[in-house]
């Protein structure tokens, strides 16, 4: 084994660690590939990325190439902060034989609670890549401001009494054309804020009297369908306006949906997107006939539905349980600082810069003074619910310091999240499966 | 979803959740295989019955950690081949323990581990007391199970466990089981399972004894066929017959099962 002493320049609280472990296997090489290939596997020490107290926080990589000559170059990795800060960089020599595997483990040397970014380069005879991967310490120890505007109670509750004017008229239609013989479906038609016209899609399970509901609200302009993979829940569908289904009024491009009347809290598109999803919600308690328990309806959305959700649960305690994914919004000032840092620019700020970009007169501080009231970690501290959170560590649309920032600020302790450390902004099966799990658990359901 | 039959074997029963079991078992025998595995025909007229009921309970103390206990009510008849009857009727052998899930596999697949303990709950001292050993015990059991591999079947599940047991006696008996059962819903609320069992008791008392509730030295291979049906989400029941068609020392056993199981 051969060991590697790095000297390195402490940056206030990193230092890190390399060992070369010796190579020992070959593999099998196709005589006929010329070029080769170089597979490299960064796993963390802790599989889900997240290093807790004294946990010791390294990566162990695995190279193997199938190159026929022997690969030498150098061997590099920087750690930078959730901006781009360079907090720590090191490297080395690093050379890998024709056919053989080699071994390295990096160990870090960190104290402040955040999300690190570590990229492993080689630089080597014939390839140059990167593998970039995210690690998260102490995350339940993030800490964020909340920029909650002094009348921001009595804004929501202005808006509610505003929604509750507007008469639903509910319309359930029954769609046999998608029905099955164990799912039926129904359109769902109702009036929402500003007397906007809104639909959803309900389908209630034929086999048994009484379900819990999975309540769903939606992504960014992403259309929801008839949800028919649960035999167990009742699932309801919202599509706020401009989704969808709901595009009577307020139809918007994904480019512009954003920036729909930013300048102005009063009009801004997401007030009545947020009371939409409440509508849905005065729509379930209104139809318990239908086998709705309105005792066990869950919320539920990932990205800019995972601000939805919050914003929902938030607002209206019948909601009994809440999940989330990648909540699109969160913390949205530190969400402008981080994405500053990136090379292109991705939602929610590529619009949000687009815009600025376009009008002069537009400023960040008339944009967080209108978005203050809409920013989801606002609302966190009035979820009182059980929530479980799941976030990509690789996810620039909704960095996980600012998922995390959100979740520390929920007005609940029985709150749980997961990390998945290969994701971007998505989720994996294991999280799914464990969410199934989870929410049965809060609500007994066999 | 189809409970599976054997749910509270290696599956986590959920955190504060609860598994109630009444069940009620059917053994009988008339011929006998001898020390060396051969088929002996009975005596006429002699034979042996047990007819038990049993609860069985579980509950979620943690998302990996259930505490489990079972309690029997026997009642045997032992017809001796010179005419006379032994009945006994009564509380058998408590069993209670503890579950942890060691690992789920992405909640596809768990492997889980058991410790029971086994208490007579009969008058031990009586001699013609024949619900059990009259002895307490201790069990270790592993348990794998979950979904069947998509290359092998697209539904059904399976669970496959390795117990020992030990009773605190000189005379034991030691015992250590392997089983592994398949289940296969046909419909939706329908399903079929296959259980295949050998146990192997061992102990320095050789002698055979018709009553399986105390017989010490012994083997067996029990295959038992069950019928699932699902009346609603917390509520299933399971019909079962098995047959032995090997064993040493041990009767020609032969009977059936009904369990209903109730998911709290």
């Amino acid at each position: 084994m051969k060991k590697f002493n790095i000297s390195f320049t402490p940056i206030i609280f990193f230092s890190a660690t390399l060992l070369l472990l010796s190579s020992t296997n070959v593999f099998a090489q196709d005589k006929d590939d010329s070029d080769g290939e170089m597979f490299i596997e960064a796993k963390p020490r802790n599989k889900n990325g997240i290093f807790k107290g004294d946990d010791e926080i390294s990566y162990k990589l695995n190279i193997k190439s199938t190159y026929k000559d022997k690969q030498e170059g150098k061997f590099k990795y920087v750690i930078t902060t959730d901006e781009g800060k360079p907090v720590f960089r090191d490297s080395s020599n690093f050379s890998i034989g024709a056919g053989s595997s080699k071994s390295l483990n990096v160990k870090v040397n960190a104290k402040n609670a955040g999300f690190y970014h570590i990229d492993f380069m080689f630089n080597l005879s014939a390839y140059d890549d990167t593998v970039r991967k995210v690690f998260g310490l102490n995350p339940e120890s993030v800490t964020s401001q909340l920029h909650k505007p002094a009348d921001f109670d009595s804004f929501w509750l202005q808006t509610r009494q505003q929604l509750a004017d507007v008469k639903p008229q509910y319309k359930v239609l029954e769609r046999r054309d998608l029905s099955t013989k164990y799912k039926k479906v129904y359109l769902v038609e109702m009036k929402s804020y500003d007397n906007l016209l809104i639909r959803g899609w309900l389908v209630i399970p034929t086999d048994g009297r009484k379900f819990p509901v999975h309540y769903r609200v939606p992504g960014y302009v992403v259309e929801l369908k008839p949800n028919m993979d649960n035999d167990d829940y009742i699932a309801f569908d919202i599509n706020v306006r401009g989704n969808g289904n709901s595009k009577d009024v307020v139809h918007i491009n994904t480019d512009n949906y954003n920036v729909t009347n930013i300048e102005d809290k009063n009009k801004y598109i997401y007030r009545g997107v947020y009371m939409d999803c409440l509508r849905g919600l005065d729509f379930l308690y209104s139809h318990s006939n239908l086998g709705i328990d309105t005792s066990k309806i869950y919320v539920e959305g990932g990205s800019q539905g995972g601000a939805l959700a919050v914003v929902t649960a938030a607002l209206d305690k019948r909601i009994k349980v809440l999940t989330m994914q990648v909540p699109l919004f969160a913390d949205i000032r530190d969400n402008y600082n981080i994405s500053a840092s990136y090379k292109e620019q991705v939602v929610p700020f590529k619009m949000f810069r687009r815009y600025k970009a376009s009008r002069a007169e537009f400023t960040w501080d008339k944009f967080f003074e209108n978005f203050d009231y809409y920013d989801p970690q606002n609302f966190a501290p009035m979820v009182k619910c059980p929530v479980l959170m799941g976030i990509g560590l690789l996810d620039q649309f909704c960095p996980p310091r600012c998922s995390m920032s959100l979740y520390n600020h929920l007005g609940t302790t029985n709150k749980e999240w997961v990390s998945v450390p290969n994701s971007t902004h998505e989720v994996d099966l294991n999280y799914f499966m464990f969410q199934n799990l989870w929410i049965r658990e809060k609500f007994r359901i066999p | 979803m189809l409970l599976p039959q054997k749910l509270y074997a290696g599956w986590p029963i959920g955190k504060y959740r609860d598994l109630v079991i009444p069940s009620m078992f059917l053994y009988h025998q008339t011929d006998r295989f001898d020390i060396d595995g051969r088929r002996i025909k009975g005596d006429p007229g002699a034979s042996f019955t047990s007819y038990s009921a049993n609860l069985y309970v579980g509950y979620g103390l943690s998302r990996r950690l259930d505490l489990i206990a079972s309690v029997p009510f026997v009642y045997s008849q032992n017809r001796l081949f010179d005419g006379r009857t032994i009945t006994n009727r009564g509380l058998g052998d408590l069993y209670m323990g503890l579950s942890y899930n060691l690992v789920n596999f992405n909640y596809v697949r768990f492997l889980s581990f058991q410790v029971s303990g086994i208490a007579p709950l009969y008058n031990r001292k009586n001699p013609l007391s024949d619900l059990g050993y009259g002895n307490y015990g201790a069990e270790t059991k592993l348990m794998y199970c979950g979904n069947l591999p998509k290359s092998i079947a697209s539904k059904g599940y399976f669970n496959t466990e390795l117990s020992f047991r030990r009773y605190f006696d000189e005379q034991g008996p030691s015992q250590v089981s392997l089983s592994a059962m398949v289940g296969y819903p046909v419909s939706r609320h329908d399903q079929f399972g296959l259980e295949l069992l050998y146990l192997r008791s061992i102990s320095s008392n050789k002698t055979f004894n018709a009553n399986i509730n105390n017989a010490r030295d012994y083997s067996f291979f029990k295959p038992t066929l069950n019928y699932g049906h699902q009346f609603s989400r917390r509520f299933s029941t399971f019909l079962g017959g098995y047959y032995t068609p090997i064993g040493r020392n041990t009767g020609v056993g032969y009977g059936g099962s009904l369990q209903l199981i109730f998911k709290i």
